[in-house]
């Protein structure tokens, strides 16, 4: 069902979309640099999206702009190259030889420290504060700030880039004569299957029904005899998964870095904010417009203005452009 | 016997002190009105009950027993129903998950799913309508189903006449009545003529006090304590 | 008179303490309030100087931090762009005095006085597109204006992108390396004044409306106020007493670069005002100056736990978390709160 007032939203997003691609197509040198555009457009867009779901889930239900949500991001990058690489906190190169399978260790493990710390956070900072929404923020924003120094106490300042190579990260494919990485085609294919698995959650478990009504009015769903704080806690725990996981997925690309989490915490707010606060698909669309959007620009601005400056410009432009059309979104609830 | 009792509430909101010293008796199985002017504490009343604005102090025991200090969700699984002002369904769920997320067990929903739909026929077919595309009266009718889906013994309505057409009024007020044959039911609410239509009871609250209680049958004659209270003749409508 | 000075003994007692701070260190550990003497040149060196420097530095945040409270605490006006202000003011002084041909003086005054405009004018507009966004929207709207000039400026050739430029050409009694004290006292001048203004700002009808809107905007438009007029002049006053504090920071440490438009000196006031007390006059003062002076003091600090020596610079970060955390779930109205608490003096609630 699409309400009247989503129609502009739905027709800006396709003209957008199309504005992109098109220009894209035009203005690139070749079908190569083309594809080579939508496809690292799609593979950052997915990054967006692995810190911003939770982002947006969790503010959604609970109000919380969780600043340490990037934290998370990077926490998972950690656990996962410890994990997967020899030495470290956990070393699992001789229980478990095989690096495809560390991996899928890596990235369980990761999630599960996400998890484990989410509900520890949730119960133990933010519950006393639900009636002080600034004062959640504040406290995020502190534990943004004890997660970077704890990390960097575990595993020293210096980044890590990955080095133990595995199935799908060694692998490369040719599409117009170009050859890409098939680990960018596993981080689009993740993303997707995580948006995928968050939809079917939110739209057919009793649990997603609960989250979807709490979203817009809790204090009604616990006049109908529902524990909300236990949901809560699950919300979060679950936001704060879903970024170790996305850190976790990253981190063969990106490696791991303190400063991991920040890069991508302000452009996935960018996201969640455009997206309109509370809509689940505002911010599956978002992250893929933001991404294509900034591999648009960038490949253009490179190669025609000499400044790539307008690439990092791009999400936070997008986002102005966006509320000054529609002031709560494209799927925000008009208040 | 009284399944709630109400003694002597104070409520704040923020700074602001709502309720003074607020008394009330819920008789079991009776329809009881709260009546006041705008802004006299009738809301705040229910939304204490529910736990959703906690009294600071008073007493109020449902069934005998205590419920003040109670979260809300553990004030509505003793067996409460609300259905607030303004209805609160929620827009985004189909009518079909508006009723099913008010289910306590498994199969509440399967078993009452009979009575509802004989009293409000329309939501049975309008069952995979999304909440926000039913009209007001609608709207209202699913504020209430969703309350009658668990194991309620006690029903609180907030205005449920609030902007709807006389001819709908009319169908809620005979579905409130005969839910009544169920349960005991305590209803907020300003118009007059359908408040001493349907309730055996009524309490008045003036300026967040409770001033008067008693049997409609004697309220409907004293036109002292109407008028002074309630602003409005036995003849008129709100 | 004598009730004037009952009523302000404290931050009397405060300010005469701030005046004489200099000479008090400098007697207390032996070291001139003006440097040291190396030939024909003053060259500053010594505790007097250092602690100075400490000082004008709190003096600075205090004023970014009352801005900051201006729109926060009493206008209930949550804006995450407030590091535009410090970094424009802090641009405009640099470019006009570094990259213009205008006289030392002139470059000055010019400025000063663009910069202060252009945060004025630059906050009207920002305020007239955003203001109609509610809550959040508006939020996260300010934080994006802010980040684009902050990458735009962190990629400007004109200013040295990351690097930023020094600043050199200051006439000597605003040059901090040439008078400390005088700068000294300029920063505390503007502090005392900045402090008076927003107190009796806030006294004024104009300031009731400031606080009728952070009480319930909706109530203030019905009695008939026209709160976006209302809500601009605080953002455009709040601006541009940013932009002085960014100005003042630029001078002290004779360098401009990108960092002072980044997200923390957005931040900063905004702790540094929970910390303190929001909405209170004291509470941005106290916050800035107990964030500041714990870093400069435990900042050098090495202690030792078990045989393992840590020193305090390396896990400040951590701290100052840690801070943050305790002080919200501990204090939630600040270290003034608890003085205010007391004083027992009813005070009504942030709302927050």
């Amino acid at each position: 069902m699409i309400k009247q007032s989503q129609r502009t939203s739905i027709i800006a997003i396709i003209v957008i979309f199309g504005g992109l691609i098109g220009f894209s197509f035009v203005t690139a040198g070749s079908l190569g640099d083309f594809g080579i555009t939508m496809l690292s457009g799609l593979f950052q867009g997915m990054l967006l999206f692995l810190v911003a779901s939770g982002l947006s889930i969790v503010f959604g239900l609970m109000g919380v702009l969780n600043f340490a949500q990037g934290g998370f991001f990077m926490l998972g990058a950690y656990v996962a190259y410890d994990i997967q690489h020899p030495g470290g906190l956990i070393d699992l190169t001789g229980a478990i030889p095989d690096p495809n399978v560390r991996f899928i260790f890596a990235v369980v493990g990761a999630a599960i420290v996400g998890a484990v710390l989410g509900f520890g956070f949730e119960r133990g900072l933010l519950r006393p504060l639900y009636a002080r929404p600034v004062f959640q923020l504040v406290l995020t924003f502190g534990v943004s700030l004890v997660i970077v120094q704890v990390v960097k106490a575990l595993w020293t300042t210096t980044p890590y880039s990955w080095t133990e190579t595995f199935g799908v990260r060694e692998g490369f494919f040719e599409l117009f004569g170009q050859r890409f990485s098939t680990y960018r085609l596993f981080v689009v294919v993740s993303g997707f299957a995580l948006i995928a698995a968050i939809w079917l959650l939110l739209q057919r478990t009793r649990i997603g029904i609960i989250i979807r009504a709490g979203v817009e009015d809790s204090a009604m769903v616990e006049a109908l005899g529902i524990n909300v704080r236990a949901v809560f806690a699950f919300v979060f725990t679950l936001g704060c998964a879903v970024a170790t996981l996305g850190g976790a997925i990253a981190a063969p690309f990106l490696g791991a870095s303190a400063g991991l989490g920040d890069s991508f915490l302000l452009a996935s707010i960018a996201v969640v904010v455009l997206g309109g606060l509370g809509s689940y698909g505002g911010t599956a669309i978002g992250s893929l417009l933001v991404g294509l959007a900034v591999s648009v620009v960038a490949s253009y601005a490179t190669r025609y203005l000499n400044a790539p400056v307008w690439a990092s410009l791009t999400p936070m432009l997008l986002l102005i452009l966006v509320l000054l059309i529609r002031p709560s979104g494209l799927f925000g609830e008009e208040r | 016997m009284n399944i709630l009792e109400i003694e002597a509430i104070d409520t704040f909101i923020g700074q602001f002190h709502i309720l003074e010293g607020v008394s009330l008796s819920v008789p079991l199985g009776a329809i009881t009105v709260i009546l006041g002017r705008n802004g006299a504490g009738k809301t705040t009343t229910l939304r204490s009950i529910m736990g959703m604005t906690p009294p600071r102090s008073g007493s109020i025991r449902f069934e005998g027993k205590p419920i003040g200090g109670k979260r809300p969700y553990t004030i509505a699984q003793m067996g409460i129903g609300y259905v607030p002002e303004h209805r609160a369904i929620f827009k985004e769920l189909s009518v079909h998950q508006n009723l099913e997320i008010a289910e306590r067990r498994r199969g509440d929903l399967h078993r009452q799913a009979a009575f509802i739909f004989e009293l409000f026929p329309d939501l049975e077919r309008l069952a995979h309508l999304s909440g926000g595309a039913l009209s007001g009266g609608q709207q209202q009718m699913l504020a209430i189903a969703r309350a009658l889906v668990p194991d309620n013994r006690l029903l609180l309505i907030d205005e449920p006449s609030e902007g709807l057409a006389p001819v709908i009024i009319e169908h809620l007020m005979a579905a409130i009545k005969r839910l009544s044959g169920q349960m005991t039911v305590l209803l907020v609410e300003q118009n007059f003529r359908m408040a001493s239509r349907l309730a055996e009871h009524y309490a008045i609250i003036e300026e967040g006090r409770s001033v008067a209680t008693g049997a409609m049958a004697d309220l409907r004659g004293d036109e002292v304590l109407i008028r002074r209270y309630l602003g409005v003749t036995t003849g008129g409508a709100a | 008179m004598w009730r004037l000075l009952r009523a302000n003994w404290l931050p009397l007692i405060i300010l005469v303490f701030l005046i004489a701070f200099p000479f008090i260190v400098g007697a207390l550990t032996a070291s001139s309030p003006l440097g040291l003497l190396r030939g024909d040149r003053v060259i500053m060196r010594g505790d007097s100087v250092r602690w100075q420097a400490v000082l004008i530095e709190v003096f600075i945040l205090a004023i970014l931090a009352m801005s900051y409270n201006l729109l926060f605490g009493f206008t209930g006006v949550i804006s995450f762009g407030h590091a535009l202000f410090f970094g424009l003011g802090g641009y405009t002084l640099g470019i006009m005095l570094e990259r213009t041909d205008l006289a030392k003086g002139s470059a000055l005054i010019v400025g000063i006085v663009v910069g202060l405009v252009l945060s004025g004018l630059i906050s009207v507009l920002i305020g007239l597109v955003s203001l109609r966004l509610r809550g959040v929207y508006f939020t996260i709207f300010t934080l994006a204006i802010a980040q684009m000039f902050f990458i735009y400026f962190s990629r400007l050739e004109l200013t040295n992108a990351e690097d930023g430029f020094a600043i050199g050409a200051l006439p000597g009694w605003l040059d901090p390396s040439q008078d400390r004290l005088g700068f000294y006292y300029l920063a505390l001048g503007l502090f005392a004044f900045t402090f008076l203004l927003i107190r009796r700002l806030i006294h004024s009808p104009t300031g009731a409306i400031f606080q009728a809107i952070r009480e319930n905007e909706d109530r203030a438009r019905a009695i008939g106020y026209n709160t976006l007029t209302f809500k601009l002049i605080a953002l455009a006053l709040a601006g541009m007493i940013a932009a002085v504090a960014g100005m003042l920071f630029v001078i002290l440490n004779k360098k401009v670069g990108p960092e002072i438009l980044s997200v923390t000196y957005t931040v900063n006031p905004l702790l540094m005002t929970i910390i303190g007390g929001i909405g209170t006059f004291a509470g941005p003062i106290v916050g800035a100056s107990s964030l500041h002076l714990l870093d400069t003091i435990f900042r050098d600090l090495t202690i030792t736990i078990g045989g393992s020596a840590i020193k305090i610079a390396d896990v400040w970060d951590l701290l100052l978390g840690l801070i943050f955390i305790a002080v919200v779930l501990i204090f939630p109205k600040g270290f003034s709160g608890l003085w205010l608490a007391r004083q027992k003096k009813p005070r009504p609630d942030a709302k927050l």
